[in-house]
C-alpha cells in the first residue's frame, strides 16, 4: 500500500465518522419532530383524546402556546402572584402562600430552587454514600453495620416513604424535605453501588497489585478508587435521575419553592387561564433539565473514564 | 549460585464443594539456584499454578513451608513479582503509571521511579507508549508492560504463570526473546508456568514437571542458546521432549497425532 493509498482511506475514514454525526443530528431533529407532532395532533381538533373527553385541550395544550408560556413566565409570572392565586382559589390561602413574596413567582427561580436542592442533596449523599461504601474495603466493620440497614431502607421504599417524610416535616422545614431526602436516596445509592463497584474490580488485578508490592493504602488508592469510577459514576446518573423524580414529588407535597411547587399551585388553579399550559411546560422543562444536566454529566464523566473503552462505548 | 528458593514438604489440600479432598500438591521439595529459568511443565489441574500462587503468598500451604532465602514466605510481596496469564495491567493507569506502581508503593523517590520505569520501558520497547492507555495497546504489547512492572519492583523472583498462553505464536515467539532478553540481562531467577513443552524448550534451564501435585522429574535443560528450530529439532531437544510427554501420560503416537 502506498502513502497515497494510505491517506486515501484515512480520508475515507474521516468522511464516513462525518457521515456518522450527521446522520446522528439527523435522527435527533427526526425524533423530536416527530415528538412535537405527536404532541400537536393530541392537542388538535382532530385529537383522539376526543373519544375519552369533551375538551381535550384543556388538559393537552398545543406546543406553541406552551412554549410560548413558559417563555412569558420565565423571569416573571403575573399568573403566580399571590393576589391572583388567592383570588382564583381562595382555599390556597391556607397553605400561606400569601407569606410568599410575589419577586419569587418566576419560573427561572423556582427551576433553579430545584436544581440546586437536587445536586446539593446528590452531592452530599455521593460524598456519604462512597465513604461508607469504599470505606467499608479498608474498614470491613463498616460493611457489617451497614448493609443490613441500608438493605431495610433499599431504593424502593424511599420513594415508599416520600409523603410520609414530606407529612412529617414538609411544611415546616422545606431545606430538610427536599435536600435530606435527596442526600438519603443517594447515600444509600451510592453505597450499593460503590460497594459492588470495589466487588467488580478482578480479583487477579489486586493480587497482581499485591505481588507488586502494592500495601493496602497503594491499592486503595491506585487500584479501588481509580478502578471503580464507571461504575460508580454510571450509579451517580441512576441516582441523579431517580433524585429529580424524588425533588419534584417532595416539592409537590411540601415545600413552597420549587418546580414540584408549582405544578401543585397550577394543580389547584386547573381550568384556570394558562393552567394547562403551565403544567404542562413545568413537567416538560423539569425534563429538559434534567437530561441537560444529564448530558453535562456524561461530558465529565467521559472525560474521567476515557481510559475505558467501554464506558466511552455506552457513553459513560 | 546461591540458593534462592526452597520447597520443603510442600502439601496444598483442598476441599471440593462435595466434601472430597483435593491434593493440589502432595509433598514436593526441590531448590532453585539464583538466576536460574526454571518452567514448571504439566497437565491442566495438576498444580503448576498452585506451586507458584504459594510461592507467590497468595495460598498459604497446608503443610510445609516455600522459603526465600532464609525467610519462610508468609505472603505476596514484592521480592516475587508475577506476570499472570490473564490481563492484569491496571487499565485505568496510563502505561508509565502501571510501570511506576510497585516503585510508587514502596515511595522511591521521584527522580529514581522515572529512571527506572524509563530503563525497563525502553528494555520492553515501549518507551513511545509511555503515555498511552492499555487499552490503545495489543495483547502482547500489555504483556510487555506487565513485564516492565514486574521488573522494575527488582525483584529477585519473577513468577510467570502461563503468561503468554492468550497470545498468537507469532507474537508468543517475539515475546520469549524480549523475556530472554531481560533475565540475561537482569540474572533474576524466574518460575515459568507452561503446559507448552516447546515454550519450556525454548526458556528453561530447568523443567519441574509436576503430576498428580507430585514432583515427577526434574530435568536440566542444557540446550545452547538461541534455541531456535534446528536446536529444538536435536536429538536431546527430542530425548528431553520425549521424558516430558512419558511423564505427562501421552505417547509418541498420541502426540503426533494432536
Amino acid at each position: 500500500m502506498t502513502n497515497t493509498d494510505v491517506l486515501d482511506v484515512r480520508a475515507k475514514a474521516r468522511r464516513a465518522s462525518r457521515r456518522r454525526r450527521i446522520a446522528y443530528v439527523i435522527y435527533l431533529l427526526l425524533g423530536m419532530v416527530s415528538f412535537f407532532a405527536i404532541w400537536e395532533w393530541l392537542a388538535s381538533p382532530i385529537s383522539p383524546l376526543l373519544f375519552l373527553m369533551d375538551d381535550p385541550q384543556t388538559f393537552m395544550p398545543r406546543p406553541w402556546n406552551t412554549i410560548t408560556h413558559f417563555v412569558q413566565n420565565f423571569l416573571f409570572s403575573e399568573g403566580l402572584q399571590s393576589r391572583y392565586i388567592t383570588q382564583a382559589c381562595p382555599e390556597l390561602a391556607s397553605e400561606r402562600i400569601a407569606d410568599i413574596p410575589d419577586i419569587c413567582f418566576g419560573y427561572a427561580l423556582h427551576l433553579v430552587e430545584t436544581t440546586k436542592n437536587i445536586l446539593i442533596g446528590a452531592a452530599f449523599g455521593t460524598i456519604f454514600g462512597l465513604s461508607m461504601g469504599l470505606g467499608s474495603l479498608v474498614f470491613p466493620k463498616i460493611a457489617e453495620v451497614v448493609t443490613p440497614v441500608a438493605s431495610f431502607f433499599g431504593t424502593a421504599p424511599i420513594f415508599i416513604a416520600a409523603p410520609f417524610f414530606v407529612i412529617w416535616f414538609g411544611i415546616e422545614i422545606p431545606l430538610l424535605t427536599t435536600i435530606g431526602l435527596i442526600t438519603f436516596y443517594t447515600t444509600l445509592l451510592m453505597y450499593f453501588f460503590s460497594r459492588r463497584a470495589a466487588e467488580n474490580i478482578p480479583v487477579g488485578i489486586v493480587e497482581s497489585a499485591l505481588t507488586l508490592g502494592g500495601t493496602p493504602r497503594s491499592i486503595f488508592r491506585w487500584v479501588y478508587l481509580r478502578g471503580t469510577v464507571p461504575e460508580i459514576a454510571g450509579g451517580f446518573r441512576i441516582a441523579l435521575a431517580g433524585a429529580w423524580g424524588l425533588g419534584a414529588l417532595v416539592e409537590v407535597l411540601g415545600p413552597q419553592l420549587g418546580g414540584g411547587f408549582l405544578i401543585r399551585i397550577w394543580s389547584f388553579l386547573m381550568g384556570t387561564f394558562g393552567a394547562a399550559e403551565a403544567l404542562v411546560s413545568l413537567t416538560v422543562f423539569l425534563g429538559v433539565l434534567a437530561v441537560v444536566v444529564d448530558g453535562l454529566l456524561v461530558l465529565g464523566i467521559r472525560f474521567i473514564t476515557r481510559w475505558s473503552e467501554a464506558g466511552r462505548r455506552l457513553g459513560l | 549460585m546461591s540458593r534462592v528458593v526452597t520447597f520443603e514438604n510442600l502439601w496444598c489440600v483442598f476441599e471440593h464443594r462435595s466434601g472430597q479432598l483435593v491434593n493440589a500438591l502432595q509433598d514436593v521439595n526441590f531448590d532453585v539456584q539464583s538466576g536460574e529459568f526454571v518452567c514448571v511443565v504439566g497437565r491442566s489441574g495438576h498444580g503448576k499454578t498452585t506451586l507458584l500462587r504459594v510461592l507467590a503468598g497468595l495460598q498459604p500451604p497446608t503443610a510445609g513451608q516455600v522459603r526465600l532465602g532464609d525467610d519462610v514466605v508468609t505472603g505476596p510481596g514484592a521480592d516475587r513479582a508475577m506476570v499472570f496469564q490473564q490481563d492484569t495491567v491496571f487499565p485505568w493507569l496510563h502505561v508509565q503509571e502501571n510501570v511506576e506502581f510497585g516503585l510508587r508503593a514502596m515511595k522511591t523517590p521521584d527522580s529514581e521511579r522515572e529512571e527506572i520505569t524509563a530503563h525497563w520501558l525502553e528494555a520492553v520497547g515501549l518507551t513511545d507508549f509511555a503515555d498511552s492507555w492499555p487499552r490503545e495497546l495489543s495483547g502482547g504489547m500489555r504483556k510487555r508492560v506487565a513485564l516492565a512492572s514486574a521488573m522494575a519492583v527488582g525483584s529477585d523472583v519473577i513468577l510467570m504463570d502461563e503468561p503468554f498462553g492468550s497470545l498468537d505464536y507469532f507474537t508468543r515467539r517475539n515475546l520469549h526473546d524480549v523475556l530472554l532478553d531481560l533475565w540475561a540481562e537482569s540474572q533474576k531467577t524466574i518460575f515459568f508456568v507452561t503446559h507448552d513443552i516447546e515454550e519450556a524448550l525454548i526458556l528453561a534451564d530447568r523443567v519441574i514437571l509436576l503430576a498428580e501435585g507430585k514432583l515427577v522429574d526434574d530435568i536440566p535443560v542444557t540446550l545452547p542458546r538461541p534455541r531456535d528450530e534446528d536446536v529444538r529439532a536435536g536429538a536431546e531437544a527430542v530425548a528431553i521432549t520425549k521424558v516430558i510427554l512419558q511423564h505427562l501420560g501421552i505417547t509418541e503416537e498420541e502426540a503426533t497425532a494432536v
